[in-house]
């Protein structure tokens, strides 16, 4: 990369250029610098403004889980893993199993991240992926239940981010989507008080079942950069850092919609919104086809 | 069409707001704002002394607190922090008061469904009496839409919202619709451009299953809903001054 | 504390002089319409900010405020917190002590810095010594949204102590900003009121403190209690409000 010139011109008439390296202008004024990419249309990773990274889907990563699913957007990977547990139904939901997605963003994946309890961002993203999944009713918790008001399924849906590289929300669902499609649990018998589980031989149809997925949402997130509101699709970690606002779209099979969500930055205009629809959809066909090729 | 919510009869009615400025002693600023029977209380410090791990050097720090109505704040609440964070900070001039930090304690007192738009008017009410510096007012509303009779319903209740398909929480600020009367003309050139006019977005959160016309059109009716709402908080701050005014008016 | 109601379809009429955050200073009133170097100069004050799209917007919510010379603008708006400004006069404590300075606590972000040099006739020598707690009435000499604000106790053009200096006795109160205002206009309503029957001597700091000092410490409360209360009254309650006040003594 060449050298970024950063001199007034009244200082470049009486003094040598004064120049910087393109990386140390790009620690010194990070914003300054994206904004120089931004205006020819491209960005400091070669892509284009609307281009999402390239994207990988990896089924049955983890043998020990009932499901699991392997994702990778760029240089961000996450890793989910589905884990069923016969356990007591909730008092008020007798025939009713559950699910809990759980997000980890641990010191692994970025020196941004502190060891400890869940951080606000790990947080605020598994609320998200919860709140898809029952708003817009991927599954029918009635499907998980063993003996109503004794048995039910829990499944613990857990994300661990392994290398974070930013869009953790898109790469965080897909892998959930994934994993839970993946999702094979043995089929239970209850006998007064005791749920018996099959034993060690392999599954198959007969002694197992699949989860009954009524959706599969996939999303597409789009960051907002200054007050121009330039859409930056799946932004990067430095990306992210530079730009106060965010645009969500989570779409189904059928092109309904399941989430949107517009945080930060200034008023955006009704269309800009129209068009990262547009867009998602776009992106969500994409996605679909990487993760059905897999799948075979 | 009747709602379940009986106190209203048309689809598109809110609830009575309620209003009250400058009720906590110790805060800088303060506001209550209801929704009929949804209420939160919040609460402003600052500009003041920032702890060095959260000092920023050209800005204000802005931190949001949200507490539930009972029991510990949990994932839900961190989440509703992120949003009114994230909201406010495009908003709140922060480079005037570098090296300070605004906090923003927002308590939920009654809950009947739209806290987070309960919460967001709270915030800007206790925002404008505690004076610090906005680039606009904002004003939300919530709306569903009903999965038996596909109807847009505004400011759901609990009871309500069980049946609902879909949920939007919008914001929108005032710097789109018409601000004041000295803008007339601006407001005139506005109108042929529909789409800046009818509610650019500051913030919008919806979940559930819906289309694209449906999203669109519950924004419409937000932020129609939304100008009752700027109208209010400017009633509410002008009957604050008018009480503060009138030794200085006699 | 005010409290309103209303129902939907309330009536929407601004005052003619209220301002809330993003409204725009009337361009015809301001001069702004004119270019080049013919336009009037424009002076903003207080809770009026230039925009990036060189509007004009109020960024807080108050009384626009207009004044013919120099073509002034300002929001005069109420709050609790103070923000320093240069040249204002504000009460403070002394939180801590330096070789170079004091710090004083005058209710913004960050405490204050009185030079211990900053008093009328103080010397390398000569300089009154202060203790932690010590009450102040001082001047801000400089005030920078970047730094700490700056004190001093003398007026810096003659150099004499204008009644700037340590306060002795008497008890400081605090009141919301836009109230310390009031009383510091000269036809202060409430100061006359009370002046009529009991005599006291005050100060008053711009970042809302007041200090007052009476013969006796009965006097004192019934001074703060009634200036406290005068906040949101008109004329009539006003007088009524220090009457009963007086008479309950």
């Amino acid at each position: 990369m060449t050298a970024l010139e950063s001199t007034s011109p009244s200082l470049a008439a009486t003094s040598p250029a004064f120049t910087f390296s393109a990386s140390t202008f790009q620690k010194l004024h990070p914003t300054e610098f994206f904004r120089k990419f931004a205006s020819q249309g491209v960005r400091p990773d070669g892509r284009l403004l609307n281009a999402f990274r390239p994207t990988t889907v990896h089924y049955g990563v983890i043998t020990t889980a009932n499901g699991s699913a392997m994702v990778r957007i760029g240089g961000t990977t996450v890793v989910c893993g589905v884990k069923a547990e016969v356990a007591e139904p909730k008092l008020h939901t007798p025939d009713h199993g559950y699910f809990v997605p759980n997000v980890d963003l641990s010191p692994i994946c970025s020196g941004a991240f502190r060891p400890g309890p869940p951080s606000a961002q790990a947080q605020v993203v598994s609320e998200s992926i919860d709140r898809v999944l029952k708003e817009s009713k991927v599954l029918d918790l009635k499907d998980l239940c063993i003996e109503e008001g004794k048995a039910v399924w829990a499944l613990w849906v857990d994300v661990v981010c392994v290398s974070y590289d930013g869009n953790i929300y898109d790469a965080a669902l897909t892998a959930v989507m994934a994993a839970l499609a993946n999702v094979r649990i043995r089929k239970p018998t209850y006998d007064e008080g005791v749920v018996k589980v099959s034993g060690a031989e392999d599954m198959n149809d007969d002694n197992s079942f699949k989860l009954k997925l009524a959706r599969t949402p996939l999303s597409a997130t789009f960051a907002l950069f200054d007050t121009s509101l330039t859409v930056l699709a799946d932004p990067n970690d430095s990306e992210e850092s530079i730009c106060d606002g965010s645009i969500s779209v989570t779409l189904d099979e059928h092109g309904q919609l399941c989430a949107v969500s517009k945080v930060g930055a200034g008023s955006s205009s009704q269309s800009l919104l129209k068009q990262c629809i547009d867009r998602t959809r776009e992106r969500a066909t994409e996605l679909r086809a990487i993760m059905s090729q897999q799948q075979q | 069409m009747s709602r379940l919510d009986r106190t209203r009869t048309s689809a598109h009615q809110l609830r009575p707001f309620f209003s009250s400025q400058n009720l906590l002693n110790r805060a800088d600023g303060s506001a209550q704002f209801d929704f009929g029977g949804s209420s939160v209380l919040c609460s402003v410090v600052g500009p003041a002394e920032v702890k060095i791990r959260q000092e920023k050097l050209d800005k204000a720090t802005i931190e949001v607190i949200a507490r539930p109505l009972v029991g510990l704040p949990g994932v839900a609440d961190k989440a509703r922090e992120r949003s009114i964070q994230e909201t406010l900070e495009p908003l709140i001039l922060s480079s005037l008061h570098p090296r300070t930090l605004v906090q923003i304690v927002v308590q939920t007192m009654k809950d009947d469904g739209c806290i987070l738009s309960t919460a967001f008017n709270a915030t800007i009410l206790a925002l404008l009496d505690a004076g610090i510096p906005l680039q606009s007012i904002l004003g939300s509303v919530t709306c569903m839409i009903d999965s038996e009779t596909n109807e847009i319903l505004l400011d759901p209740t609990t009871e309500e919202l069980a049946r609902s398909k879909s949920t939007h929480v919008f914001v929108f600020d005032n710097k789109t619709s018409i601000a004041g009367s000295a803008n007339k003309d601006q407001a005139k050139d506005q109108d042929q451009d529909q789409d800046s006019l009818e509610g650019a977005i500051l913030y919008s959160d919806s979940t559930g299953i819906f289309t694209e016309n449906e999203y669109f059109e519950c924004a419409h009716a937000g932020f129609k809903a939304a100008q009752a709402v700027h109208g209010f908080i400017r009633t509410a701050v002008q009957k604050k001054l008018e009480k503060e005014y009138q030794q200085t008016q006699a | 504390m005010t409290s309103i109601t209303t129902d939907q379809d309330m009536e929407q009429t601004p005052g003619p002089n209220i301002v809330l955050p993003g409204d725009l200073l009337p361009p015809t009133a301001s001069g702004l319409l004119e270019d080049g170097p013919t336009a009037p100069v424009i002076k903003l004050g207080p809770g009026l900010h230039p925009m990036d799209d060189d509007t004009i917007t109020a960024v807080k919510a108050g009384v626009l405020k207009h004044s013919e010379i120099g073509n002034r603008w300002w929001v005069e708006s109420n709050q609790r917190r103070y923000v320093a400004a240069a040249g204002e006069s504000v009460i403070g404590v002394v939180v801590g002590k330096t070789v170079e300075h004091y710090k004083v606590d005058i209710g913004t972000a960050q405490p204050a810095l009185l030079g211990v040099l900053a008093f009328e006739g103080a010397t390398k020598r000569n300089k009154p010594n202060l203790n932690i707690g010590a009450l102040l009435y001082c001047r801000i000499s400089l005030a920078n949204k970047d730094m700490e604000p700056e004190l001093e106790c003398m007026n810096p053009t003659t150099g004499k102590a204008d009644g700037y200096g340590e306060l002795k006795a008497g008890f400081v109160s605090k009141i919301s900003l836009g109230l310390a205002r009031r009383l510091l206009d000269p036809k202060s309503l409430v100061l006359r009121l009370l002046g009529q029957h009991i005599s006291f001597e005050m100060a008053t700091g711009m970042n809302g403190r007041v200090w007052i000092h009476s013969t006796s410490t009965k006097h004192t409360i019934l001074i703060c209690n009634a200036i406290k209360n005068s906040e949101y009254l008109d004329t009539q309650e006003c007088a009524t409000m220090v009457k009963n006040l007086v008479q309950k003594m």
